[in-house]
């Protein structure tokens, strides 16, 4: 057992369930977006990604990717909401609600990958 | 820039060939359009209609290709149309001309060489990393070739007959192996095929002309100082030249070796199997020894350079000889038990002591005569132990079906002593200290068994590893202020209780220190040479341990090293020296 792995395990997989929890619902109903869950999932790819940091492995570095492209499409709707809903108030219509659903639906898809490459990782060198 | 000569050289000639057509083209094209501008048109609106340039080259476009669009852009008047037809005939005939000029030109025969020469030195500049250039594609070049394409390494061919280059493209290679019809004893062909390049690693010259042998070593030389020349060679006299050219020169002579593989055959009965098996061939029982008589006469038919070489070797382990051949043999031959002259038959074979006789060689250079007399030996005394030539490799059936104790090919040796000089020069150490004292045969059957138990039944791979920078990076970094012991490194990454599938033989410290059979407690450093005999997994699996951190830590430690920053700190503050 690794415990290094199991640490990066639990939290990029946790991330991509919490993503896929916001993600699910129809796509521009701000009733089935919860914004804690969007906070949620925020915080833990973070997480992912500073436990990724200082990898020098080839897989390493390609895990520490995917985690960015999930981060950065996040922030992207994080400031999309904080922009429609403080800043410009015109608050959740749903075409805001449908545009921030897709961006997480992205960072959910960089989740998947991440995931995929971790278990064909841990399925290749079978530790 | 071997390359830019010979496309200057193709652009002229394609050039030079097309310069009539393309005059004579223009000329029709420009009349012919002159001519419809000037001829009258039909009359619209009490206008005469005269073609433009632009039209008049439309038409005249799709007349001389022959795909008559119609008149346009008014039905033509007959004056136009008379010339229409001067214009038809006339340019569809230069366009005739024209296109046979073009397809003269591609079956110019120096136009197809020069663009063979063009493509060749292309794909020879594509090629990235060691190469090794083979002049000869008969027998030996094309077993050596897949060998070498097996070993995934890169060779460029050049033989001087068309028919073997064509042959060679039609093989499947594992690797791109370019080839290339020319006189490879000709500096300008050698240089296309790369000899000045750096990673150019060695010249094998195993054409069926011992001259051009010669020739082609001696030019590689001077064109590269540094180059490991390879040769086939059966006369003497060359061989002095050519140990004379200086630096790493090799002569390969497959009686020699073919006659020192039986003298050690007959000191050590699992050598034969073993050599034979590391070298990939595929009938070979390891568990299998064979052990040519020691003691009694053997007779040699065919006193060659095959029979001489063999007769020293025989000699050497003190067995007596008896010789037959249609040659009278000189009187100052020593050790000779028996000499009957004339073609070897039932007859003479009878006088040169068949009977009592514990071995025979057929070595003459005609293979109908070399399996009929195995026959005739075998009629009389069948406990024989045969030894054959197979001088062509196209009647591998026939000999097959004889079942020799021991089939000589000529090109098969040369093309395996050449492999193993490429691929493992370090195998002749390690054979040499188990034959060099007789009290060795148990460890190496020990070492055989040890071997047997890591390939299996799988093909064994005998390959040489050298620590270097760019064959183990990491391994080298921590090698500078680190040791570490060559069993870590042969520990299964995935699993480090168990060992990889894979055996070190023979490892080559600096320019004197070899060790045979180093144990799991040396300390590998860096610039040595490893031998390893194994599976392709095992090595694989090695290679990705001494080119990745984190799994040449775990074999060395058990433990794991802390891959992020964060796990780097929480390690650090636990105290702990891995995970």
């Amino acid at each position: 057992m690794n415990l290094e792995k199991v640490i990066f395990g639990f939290f990029i997989v946790l991330a991509m369930t919490l993503n896929f929890g916001f993600f699910l619902g129809e796509m521009d109903n701000p009733a089935h977006h919860n914004v804690y869950e969007l906070f949620a999932v925020v915080v833990v790819n973070f997480m992912a990604t500073g436990l990724k940091l200082g990898d020098r492995s080839q897989v390493g570095a390609v895990l520490l990717a995917t985690s960015l492209v999930a981060d950065l499409q996040l922030v992207v709707a994080v400031f999309y909401w904080t922009t429609a809903v403080h800043i410009t108030t015109v608050g959740l219509t749903p075409d805001v609600m449908a545009s921030i659903v897709a961006l997480s639906g992205g960072a959910l898809l960089a989740n998947v990958v991440s995931v995929v490459i971790l278990v064909a990782d841990t399925l290749m060198s079978r530790l | 820039m071997a390359a830019a000569v010979d496309l200057s050289r193709v652009i002229f000639i394609v050039l030079r060939e097309m310069r009539k057509p393309i005059l004579a083209i223009v000329i029709v094209y420009s009349l012919s359009i002159a001519g419809m501008i000037l001829m009258p048109g039909p009359v619209v609106d009490g206008k005469t209609q005269y073609l433009s340039i632009f039209h008049a080259f439309y038409f005249m476009t799709y007349t001389a290709t022959t795909t008559g669009f119609g008149e346009i852009p008014f039905p033509y008047s007959n004056a136009q149309r008379f010339w229409a037809i001067v214009c038809l005939y006339i340019s569809v005939i230069t366009w005739f001309y024209a296109i046979g000029s073009i397809i003269r030109l591609v079956q110019n025969p120096f136009l197809a060489k020069a663009l063979a020469e063009h493509d060749f030195s292309n794909k020879v500049a594509r090629i990235s990393g060691d190469f090794i250039i083979i002049c000869g594609f008969g027998d030996t070049g094309s077993v050596l070739a897949r060998g070498l394409s097996d070993a995934r390494l890169t060779a460029v061919v050049i033989d001087s007959n068309e028919e073997r280059i064509k042959a060679l493209q039609l093989r499947d290679y594992k690797v791109p192996m370019p080839g290339l019809f020319a006189d490879a004893s000709v500096p300008k062909h050698l240089i296309e095929a790369g000899i000045r390049r750096a990673d150019c690693k060695a010249i094998v010259s195993v054409t069926s002309n011992e001259e051009t042998n010669l020739k082609i070593s001696a030019m590689a030389r001077i064109l590269n100082p540094g180059i490991e020349v390879i040769t086939k060679s059966k006369v003497e006299i060359w061989e002095e030249t050519l140990a004379t050219i200086g630096g790493k020169v090799h002569i390969i002579d497959p009686f020699k070796t073919y006659a020192q593989l039986l003298a050690f055959s007959i000191e050590q009965r699992y050598f034969y199997s073993f050599n034979n098996w590391l070298v990939g061939e595929k009938s070979t029982e390891l568990e299998q020894p064979l052990s040519p008589p020691d003691n009694g006469l053997w007779i040699i038919c065919g006193f060659g350079r095959m029979g001489q070489e063999i007769k020293r070797a025989l000699n050497k382990q003190g067995l007596k000889t008896a010789i037959i051949d249609p040659q009278p043999i000189s009187p100052d031959e020593e050790d000779v038990e028996n000499f009957v002259l004339g073609l070897t038959t039932v007859r003479t074979l009878k006088l040169a002591g068949i009977e009592q006789a514990v071995g025979i060689v057929t070595g003459t250079d005609d293979d109908g005569q070399n399996v009929s007399i195995l026959l005739n030996a075998r009629s009389i005394n069948p406990n024989i132990f045969t030894v054959v030539r197979q001088n062509s490799h196209e009647n591998f059936a026939a000999f097959q079906a004889a079942k020799a104790d021991m089939v000589m090919q000529p090109s098969l040796v040369a093309a395996r002593r050449i492999m193993l000089l490429l691929k493992a020069p370090l195998l002749k150490p390690f054979f040499k200290y188990f034959l060099v004292n007789q009290d060795r045969a148990d460890e190496m059957n020990k070492v055989i068994s040890w071997v047997k138990a890591c390939v299996g039944d799988k093909v064994p791979l005998l390959t040489s590893f050298d620590i270097t920078q760019s064959n183990a990076k990491v391994l080298t970094r921590i090698l500078e202020n680190d040791s570490v012991q060559l069993g870590d490194l042969l520990k299964d990454p995935r699993d480090r209780t168990k060992s990889l599938d894979l055996v070190a033989l023979v490892v080559k410290s600096g320019d004197e220190n070899i060790f045979i059979l180093p144990g799991s407690d040396y300390l590998v450093k860096e610039n040595d040479q490893l031998l390893f005999c194994g599976t392709d997994l095992g090595y694989r699996l090695f290679l990705a341990t001494v080119n990745n951190e984190y799994k040449l830590y775990h074999v060395r430690t058990g433990l794991r090293q802390p891959r992020s920053f964060f796990m780097q700190w929480y390690v650090r503050k636990m105290g702990r020296e891995g995970l």
